[in-house]
């Protein structure tokens, strides 16, 4: 296989991912029995009124290409509409703004402790003999380390403390579950030390060493694209947990959203957040591509060889 | 420890997952005034909850409401691994391309959101965990698939079925038992243990949401007569946070945790290469 195919294959992905995930949630509604506006608020609990009205209001009376066609192309210029029900009335762009941030938060302090710990346990400051230790912490589910943080909060400042540095310690401890649960902290400590233990047994390296050049300028741009996987993989994961601790610790960042959404049938929402989480999963995807690109580029320049006289 | 052993515990672990799940009744008990928050020693075996239902109803219930779907999870990831790894032995190529390029879409979703995408487009009379669980296991899949595919690749791919031809053996046998039996089985039962733990945390965590998000918040994992296993952690938090005497549910509810955890473990290291 060439060696571009797999970066082409995720590019094309990342182009993809954004058209499919409205797609997808279409051809589910019309896939299943009954009509959509009924699936997502039957007249027997909402009322035949608003089953109508919700059926106007995301334009689900104009067949399944009708709806995809319409939604896509006010998602591309931003207009998602209004909040049905969570905030009625409020423009659900307005809303993933604001919560944006609170977890773009709690993914830049998960980001640094993993990435931080990688770095330490690369350069052995974390000794090798502590592995069973985070392998052991990272059993603990999300949930279950999110609700003794929420706990922890609870006790110590109330359970209404969401500002000031009772706000900012919610946050900090958010971060921490999402980089420590489910086995994310060991996993990065040891998949970074074996990629980089793995490169430096290449014979490369030993000659590089031998040239007076340091370990790290070398094996570094080979071990670029797994790096980036596996960095993907761990901010993805991280997104998909966020959705726990932001509601067990009461943050207000999309996860949050999405879980309101959903717990109150506000379509419009759900599909504006999950049309977001698809373009940060593309950007990352586009990341990785870009830097196998890259590395593939840099690692197959023909080095300089001076001509022999 | 001896493989046997590790099996022992983990064929143990799912007994008594599905002997709990057989004896739940289809209703939780009433509530009893006079039997409320007792402890482990005066209503045996773990106690009662707040309103004097038996903790052990929520063990059954929590396990009956996990067990099937659980069990479904496991074996989707297994048979999508099972024909990654096999498809880069075969030497298939356009099945093999397919599969990545499979790998490559399903694996850039972010599981959790499509699952409440999934949970929010049922129709009310289907919100159970099955659904759910099946979503879960096919986002779940690709990391399963891929390291199946590698650990193939690694054994020498089609190379390695050329070579067992050689010696004159079957195609069947080639795939099922040398392939899959003796080279993929430790990932496939890796990966499908960790995906039937994780279904388990999934359901815990979407009732714990739910319990959360108030009282009259619908699970989209069980119906509103039944008690899942987050309900116990739900009675705990109360125990932390307000200091109601339920730190028997709490107990019972991590235990019921380390448990789901253990048999995975058991699971995994029962399935591990000699």
């Amino acid at each position: 296989m060439p060696w571009w195919t797999r970066p082409l294959v995720r590019l094309a992905a990342a182009l993809a991912l954004p058209l499919l995930i409205p797609a997808l949630i279409t051809l589910i509604l019309w896939a299943l029995p009954g009509s959509p506006a009924e699936i997502i608020c039957p007249p027997e609990r909402c009322g035949a009124e608003a089953t109508a009205e919700l059926e106007r209001h995301f334009h689900l009376d104009a067949g399944p290409l009708g709806f995809y066609t319409h939604w896509l192309g006010n998602a591309v210029q931003f207009d998602f509409g209004t909040s049905w029900r969570v905030m009625a009335g409020v423009r659900i762009s307005e809303m993933l703004a604001g919560a944006l941030p609170a977890t773009t938060k709690l993914i830049l302090i998960a980001m640094t402790l993993v990435l931080g710990a990688s770095a330490l346990a690369t350069a052995q400051i974390i000794p090798k003999r502590l592995d069973p230790v985070w392998q052991a912490i990272g059993l603990l589910p999300t949930v279950i380390l999110a609700l003794l943080c929420a706990a922890y909060v609870t006790i110590t400042y109330g359970a209404v403390s969401y500002d000031g540095w009772p706000g900012t310690l919610r946050l900090l401890m958010g971060g921490l579950v999402l980089g420590v649960a489910d086995g994310t902290l060991g996993q990065a400590i040891q998949g970074t030390r074996s990629i980089f233990e793995e490169e430096v047994k290449q014979r490369y390296v030993g000659i590089a060493v031998l040239r007076g050049e340091s370990v790290l300028s070398n094996t570094l741009p080979n071990v670029m694209p797994a790096l980036a996987g596996q960095l993907r993989g761990r901010v993805l994961a991280m997104l998909s947990g966020s959705v726990v601790v932001e509601v067990v610790l009461g943050v207000e960042g999309l996860g949050q959203l999405v879980w309101d959404g959903t717990l109150k049938q506000d379509f419009g929402l759900v599909l504006a957040a999950a049309w977001a989480y698809a373009l940060l999963s593309s950007a990352l995807l586009a990341m990785q591509a870009l830097v196998e690109i890259g590395t593939a580029w840099y690692v197959r320049r023909s080095p300089v060889v001076p001509e022999v006289a | 420890m001896k493989r046997a052993v590790w099996a022992g515990l983990a064929g143990l672990m799912l007994f008594t997952l599905l002997l709990l799940a057989a004896t739940a009744p289809d209703r939780l008990p009433g509530m009893d005034a006079g039997a409320r928050a007792l402890g482990p020693g005066d209503f045996p075996p773990f106690g009662t909850d707040r309103d004097g239902r038996s903790l052990l109803v929520y063990a059954q219930q929590g396990a009956a409401i996990v067990a099937l779907p659980t069990l479904l999870s496991g074996v989707i990831v297994a048979f999508l691994a099972t024909i990654a790894g096999l498809a880069r032995c075969a030497a298939i190529g356009w099945l093999d391309s397919g599969l990545q390029a499979f790998q490559e879409l399903v694996g850039a979703l972010p599981r959790l959101v499509v699952v409440l995408v999934v949970a929010m487009l049922l129709p009310y009379d289907w919100r159970t965990l099955m659904p759910i669980a099946f979503t879960w296991a096919i986002l779940a899949a690709p990391a399963a698939m891929d390291e199946a595919a590698a650990t193939a690749g690694r054994l020498g791919g089609a190379r390695f079925v050329e070579a067992l031809r050689a010696h004159g053996f079957t195609a069947g046998r080639i795939y099922l038992y040398h392939v899959t039996l003796l080279n993929l089985r430790p990932v496939i039962a890796r990966q499908a243990a960790e995906v039937m733990m994780q279904v388990i945390f999934l359901e815990i965590a979407l009732s714990y949401l739910a319990d959360a998000s108030g009282g009259d918040a619908a699970s989209f994992t069980h119906s509103a007569d039944t008690k899942s296993w987050a309900s116990l952690l739900y009675e705990g938090y109360t125990w932390l946070a307000a200091g109601l005497p339920l730190a028997h549910a709490m107990a019972l509810g991590l235990g019921l945790v380390g448990c789901t955890v253990l048999g995975t473990q058991a699971f995994r290291l029962a399935a591990r290469a000699r």
